[in-house]
């Protein structure tokens, strides 16, 4: 049985099937540089959280879903934001995000 | 929020040096406890220390016993856990602990995310605990539900799918932190309210006010004067909803089904409904 645990950073893409995936991903960056502590967390189409994951030391994130319309919100200690994204089944979209 | 099983930074910072009260940390991995955790605490592993290691269950009675005697855990210290993912596996640990019956048990308000994102201290010092000769008691079986109390429940008393709303209508098999491969079907147990862990915390992952938590439970149409069984997909979200439920709310006849959606969307024979509506026995 494997668990819900968020790996930090993500899981990575090693042996996964890209194309049954709607991959998102990205790196959350404050000031000129990635940030080292914080989360990021995907919400619906409706707001409602979907995941969160624990950001790498290089401020990486990544989620798996389906097509449609996702927001990615960033976290890190006093600031945080919000980000639109479109998600394509098949496809990994990069999103970066800045913070400062 | 005060609620004598939920305690704050405030009143962690100045337990930290007690030696009555043992902070556990509780994470699937212990990958982020081996990088820092809050002073003094140490560490608990949701998969290999708490579940069997050959079937799908909790480690018995006596290797609980063992495991907490190993760690230099007391019945009578106050435990205080906390982790990662908003405190699910933190939940889970504390639902545990409660049913094993240990007496004081509390959980740190945001976890581990609430406090790193507040800069509070965190250190890589391991703590050593003297080995103790811990005693649990017989599982309160009162708090754990098992496949054959959610069938019964279909339609007559209350089902809880904690789990996001796209996993309750079968659009996503897991949570999208994860890989969406699971070979299971996707859905939900028949005449199941979807109220989502998530509509219990706050961003930074601490408890609503309870008055925001009774009108989540209210607007939603639960009637707490039934039986009432949260699940999810391995029964740690659900966790957190029953520590929602039984710890903050007060209400006593409620259980968690930890084989979740991960032992119900497996089962052959059994009625499954998809889509975002409940649907009906």
């Amino acid at each position: 049985m494997s668990g819900c645990g968020a790996v930090v950073g993500g899981v990575s893409l090693d042996n996964v099937d890209i194309s049954t995936q709607a991959v998102i991903q990205g790196v959350i960056t404050s000031g000129d540089a990635p940030a080292s502590v914080g989360y990021a967390r995907l919400l619906d189409r409706n707001g409602e959280f979907v995941a969160e994951v624990p950001i790498s030391k290089q401020g990486e994130f990544r989620f798996f879903t389906v097509a449609g319309d996702w927001t990615v919100v960033a976290l890190i200690p006093g600031a945080n934001s919000r980000t639109q994204v479109k998600a394509i089944l098949g496809k990994v979209l990069d999103v970066d995000i800045s913070l400062s | 929020m005060s609620n004598q099983a939920l305690v704050d930074a405030e009143w962690a910072l100045s337990h930290l040096d007690d030696a009555k009260v043992v902070f556990i940390e509780v994470d699937e991995d212990t990958e982020a406890y081996a990088a820092n955790h809050i002073k003094n605490a140490i560490a608990l592993n949701w998969k290999t220390d708490l579940q069997d290691p050959i079937r799908r269950d909790f480690v018995n009675k006596e290797q609980f016993e063992a495991l907490l005697s190993a760690k230099g855990v007391s019945n009578d210290d106050t435990v205080v856990l906390y982790g990662g993912n908003n405190n699910w596996f933190a939940a889970y640990a504390f639902w545990y602990f409660k049913l094993y019956g240990h007496g004081d048990v509390r959980l740190l308000d945001g976890g581990r995310k609430k406090w790193e994102l507040d800069g509070r201290e965190l250190v890589s010092d391991v703590p050593s605990r003297a080995a103790t000769k811990y005693v649990a008691k017989d599982q309160d079986r009162s708090i754990r539900a098992f496949r054959e109390d959610v069938l019964k429940a279909i339609g007559t008393q209350n089902l809880v799918d904690v789990r996001s709303p796209d996993e309750y209508a079968g659009r996503l098999l897991a949570p999208a932190h994860l890989p969406q491969e699971a070979a299971r079907i996707g859905g939900h147990i028949p005449t199941a309210a979807n109220i989502p862990w998530s509509k219990a915390a706050n961003e930074d992952g601490s408890f609503k006010s309870i008055d925001e938590l009774k009108a989540l439970y209210e607007g939603a149409g639960v009637d707490l004067n039934k039986d009432t069984i949260a699940y999810c997909r391995i029964g740690e979200r659900s966790a957190h909803s029953w520590f929602v439920l039984h710890e903050l709310l007060g209400v006593k006849n409620v259980s968690n089904y930890d084989g979740s959606w991960t032992e119900y969307g497996s089962l052959v024979g059994v009625p499954v409904a998809v889509g975002d509506e409940p649907g009906t026995a």
